[in-house]
């Protein structure tokens, strides 16, 4: 089949599939991004176990491979007596992973900024959590945009783990299974999947260069 | 006479690992006091001057704010900890606020000063240092006096007993420092408690009610600028004040 007898037939079934991954996208970098957060503060904090549980996280979930994780969360919890949803798998999976990078570029972040300006906040008489909530965290974020809109892109490339489990609507990976076991898509029904994957990820590359330049810090 | 002083060294002794850099130190500076601080590169002004408000721990010895001991760590710290400011060399405003929000973090967050009323007084400590055309602005579109003086003005938001200042004029290029001792000499003035580390011999003189001479980890010397100037008592203070009179 060439391109327009597919979206002719399909084209309604890529809108929503592109929906889905972008759905998928959204809420996995959202959580990504409070987890990254949280395991970064406790990364830091003047509590040992909480650093433990923090770079135990951290070199647990950088290395796990995203299908390993999924069929564990598909197939090793119910042994558990936990049956979640086959969507809520996927995004507890594309959650975790991201979360772990993310809190590694926000330590890279964190080390941006001055031991001065942490003195200057001790002197005011700012405890710890405030200290990273006021001077630390925002710097920390600000000069991590790059590494973020990448992960951003990461984390959209890691939702085609949707595609390993049955969902409805599917993601856009799904999508060319589903298609090449209805008809005959072959090499195009990818081919169109993969432009609306770059895409997107042209756009996020541009915005994230947008907001980098915004919000910047000179010094 | 029998007035409580602002701070109270005594005993303090540090190290930095077999390095002493504070030997038996004790000092006491009275409210509206004005002690500079002199003495050889190395001689542990920085490092006294940060301990005051524990910036650096020691290993013995009591540190009393208003007569209060300073503890070693914890939210009391924190809270004692604010009502000493302290004025750095390299400025250290948050570089992501502005020069405003710079001067209000402190007492918004630390004194929980109603975000209203912590920007009016801002605007008035802004005004007072020459800076208040500059509030919207980041630090780093500042000159580095313009910045100092935000730094004084941060320090001043917290209504601090006293202000540490280590070198403030230090970083900065000579056509700035005179705008930064003006103001520090106006606050002195109006009756700031005031430890300053500094090399401005100007300022000391002028401005200090004593001056303390430190060297390799010890006071050598405490004495009124006139006194400490013309008559030092010890050869290094001697020594130290030919080598600094020759450049
Ligand atoms: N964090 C540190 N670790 C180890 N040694 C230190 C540290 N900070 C300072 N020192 C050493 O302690 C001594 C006193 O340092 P300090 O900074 O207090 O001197 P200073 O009188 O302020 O000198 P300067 O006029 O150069 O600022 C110096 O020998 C210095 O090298
Ligand atoms: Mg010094």
């Amino acid at each position: 089949m060439d391109i327009s007898t597919l979206l002719t037939q399909f084209g309604d079934k890529y809108w929503l599939a592109l929906l889905t991954t972008w759905q998928l996208t959204v809420i996995s970098f959202a959580g990504a991004l409070v987890l990254g957060v949280l395991l970064t503060v406790c990364r830091v904090a003047p509590v040992m176990p909480l650093r433990w549980v923090g770079d135990f996280y951290v070199q647990i979930f950088r290395n796990i491979p995203g299908a390993a994780l999924l069929i564990l969360l598909v197939y090793a919890l119910p042994y558990l007596k936990v049956v979640l949803p086959y969507k809520t798998c996927v995004l507890t999976a594309t959650t975790l992973i991201p979360a772990a990078f993310c809190s590694e570029y926000l330590m890279a972040g964190m080390n941006t900024v001055g031991k001065g300006q942490i003195e200057a906040a001790r002197s005011l008489g700012m405890t710890f959590p405030q200290i990273l909530k006021n001077v630390v965290m925002p710097q920390a974020l600000r000069s991590s945009v790059l590494p973020l809109t990448n992960l951003l892109v990461a984390t959209m490339l890691t939702t085609a783990l949707a595609s390993q489990v049955p969902l409805n609507p599917t993601d856009l990976t799904g999508l060319v299974s589903y298609i090449n076991t209805h008809a005959v898509g072959g090499v195009t029904a990818f081919f169109i999947s993969a432009v609306l994957y770059c895409g997107t990820a042209v756009v996020i590359g541009q915005l994230g260069s947008w907001l980098d330049r915004k919000v910047r810090l000179q010094r | 006479m029998a007035q409580t002083p602002v701070i109270e060294l005594r005993h303090i002794q540090k190290h930095f690992g077999t390095l002493h850099v504070l030997k038996d130190i004790n000092l006491s500076v009275a409210q509206g006091e004005v002690v500079v601080i002199i003495g050889p590169s190395g001689s542990g002004k920085s490092t006294l001057c940060r301990t005051i408000n524990r910036l650096e721990t020691i290993d013995s010895g009591e540190i009393l704010i208003d007569g209060a001991a300073l503890p070693q760590e914890g939210r009391e710290l924190a809270r004692l900890r604010a009502q000493v400011g302290m004025v750095f060399q390299s400025f250290n405003l948050f570089a992501h606020k502005t020069v405003l929000d710079n001067v209000t973090i402190g007492p918004m967050d630390v004194l929980k000063t109603p975000k209203q009323q912590a920007r009016e007084e801002a605007m008035t400590l802004l005004r007072r240092v020459g800076v208040d055309t500059q509030a919207a602005k980041l630090p780093a579109q500042l000159s580095g006096g313009q910045q100092q003086r935000v730094a004084i003005a941060r320090a001043l938001a917290m209504h601090p007993k006293a202000i540490l200042f280590d070198e403030p004029t230090s970083a900065l290029d000579p056509e700035m420092i005179g705008e930064v001792l003006e103001v520090m000499t106006r606050l002195a003035r109006e009756g700031m408690t005031m430890v300053v580390v500094t090399h401005e011999m100007g300022f000391a003189r002028k401005v200090a009610d004593r001056v303390v001479f430190m060297d390799s980890g010890e006071i050598l010397e405490q004495n009124t600028p006139e006194e400490f100037f013309t008559h030092p008592q010890t050869k290094r203070a001697q020594d130290f004040l030919d080598s600094i009179l020759k450049h």
